[in-house]
């Protein structure tokens, strides 16, 4: 995504979030590719991924009011669409396993899951990987809600470009654009 | 999905936007539920404190669920409204409230309370510099609000209330002309 088309989004989704119904078609239209395109690449299945697609699309259009307009649209809607095909894929493993299952089989389940779990965390360590070290330590520090190593506002700084760093990187290795 | 699906789902999703909102609407606006149930416990009068309160809120949902610029006017119409709601209850329990009593205490109450109210609405709009967007739906809330406290002495005490709250918007309406005119 192109940051002038960022922008608009940004802008679309606070004018959503205030209640301008004029802009819904707008922003239906901006983020259901992206949204589907993560959940292809997350789901690796066309119809699970239409489906939380769908899903995704639905809860970000419900919490659209609660849209915090100082942040950026774009991976504030893909979280919420990341997080629904985790569940999704919760899902689906838990119904496909019946009552008469021997432990092998649920070792296997158990084991897709972690699988399934490790190639998100592969996926995103990947897209860490790709970041320079003072960039990955900033990131670290605010994930495992460590004291900052430098002070407040240079480190309020250093996390933003970090941030955006690691958004380029994700972009440039998955294609979600 | 082709675009006829795409649509309906776009269609879907929009309700459960429209839901959404309201939803959030009633829970943002639920706290004046607790000030109505204890206006009507208080009131003399409880079915037309309760009809008020009922209107009040219906108003508040619909403004807060629509959003835009008229949301910004819940909040400011509704504390400005508690001034004659708080005035008149108080005035309704100092005295027994019959005849010339109502007169006396309840409906100058009204009249003083509306005043503030509109002052108060009236300095918000004009610090805004807001248009009718702000100035009715503002006016709609603090007048219901009012209302639920000023119901008690009859239409004497709504009509008070209502002189009030205009006299009180005058100064602020005649500032923003002159500010406009110069």
């Amino acid at each position: 995504m192109e940051q002038a088309d960022e922008e608009r989004l940004n802008a679309l989704m606070a004018r959503l979030a205030e209640g301008d119904r004029s802009v819904f078609h707008e922003v239906f239209k901006r983020l259901w590719g992206p949204t589907h395109r993560l959940c292809a690449s997350l789901l690796k299945n066309d119809a699970d991924a239409a489906d939380a697609a769908q899903e995704a699309m639905a809860k970000i259009l419900q919490r659209a009011s609660d849209y915090d307009p100082t942040r950026a649209a774009a991976p504030w809607a893909l979280a919420i669409a990341a997080w629904e095909c985790r569940t999704l894929r919760r899902k689906l493993t838990r119904r496909r396993e019946v009552p008469d299952l021997d432990s092998d089989q649920r070792a296997g389940e158990d084991t897709q899951e972690e699988l399934v779990e490790r190639d998100l965390v592969q996926s995103a360590l990947s897209a860490m990987g790709e970041l320079s070290p003072t960039d990955r330590d900033t990131l670290m520090a605010t994930f495992l809600d460590e004291s900052p190593p430098v002070a407040g506002a240079t480190f309020r700084k250093r996390r933003a470009r970090a941030l955006g760093r690691l958004r380029d990187a994700w972009k440039r290795l998955y294609g979600l654009d | 999905m082709d675009s006829t699906d795409l649509t309906r789902f776009e269609r879907r999703a929009r309700v459960g936007y429209e839901f959404a909102r309201l939803r959030r609407a009633f829970v943002g606006f639920a706290p004046l539920l607790v000030v109505i149930a204890v206006a009507v416990a208080l009131a003399r009068h409880p079915s037309a404190t309760a009809a008020f309160g009922l209107a009040a809120f219906l108003v508040g949902l619909v403004l807060l669920w629509y959003g835009r610029d008229v949301r910004r006017a819940v909040l400011p119409g509704v504390t400005a409204g508690l001034v004659p709601l708080v005035l008149a209850l108080c005035a309704n329990h100092v005295h027994h409230c019959t005849g010339d009593g109502c007169m006396m205490l309840c409906v100058p109450a009204c009249a003083v309370g509306g005043l503030a109210a509109g002052l108060a609405v009236a300095g918000i709009g004009n610090q805004r510099r807001a248009g009718v967007a702000f100035w009715l739906p503002a006016s709609g809330l603090a007048l219901l609000t009012g209302a639920m406290g000023c119901s008690c002495v009859g239409y004497a005490g709504v009509v008070g209330l209502g002189l009030g709250y205009a006299a009180g918007l005058v100064p602020g309406a005649l500032r923003r002309i002159f500010a406009r005119t110069s």
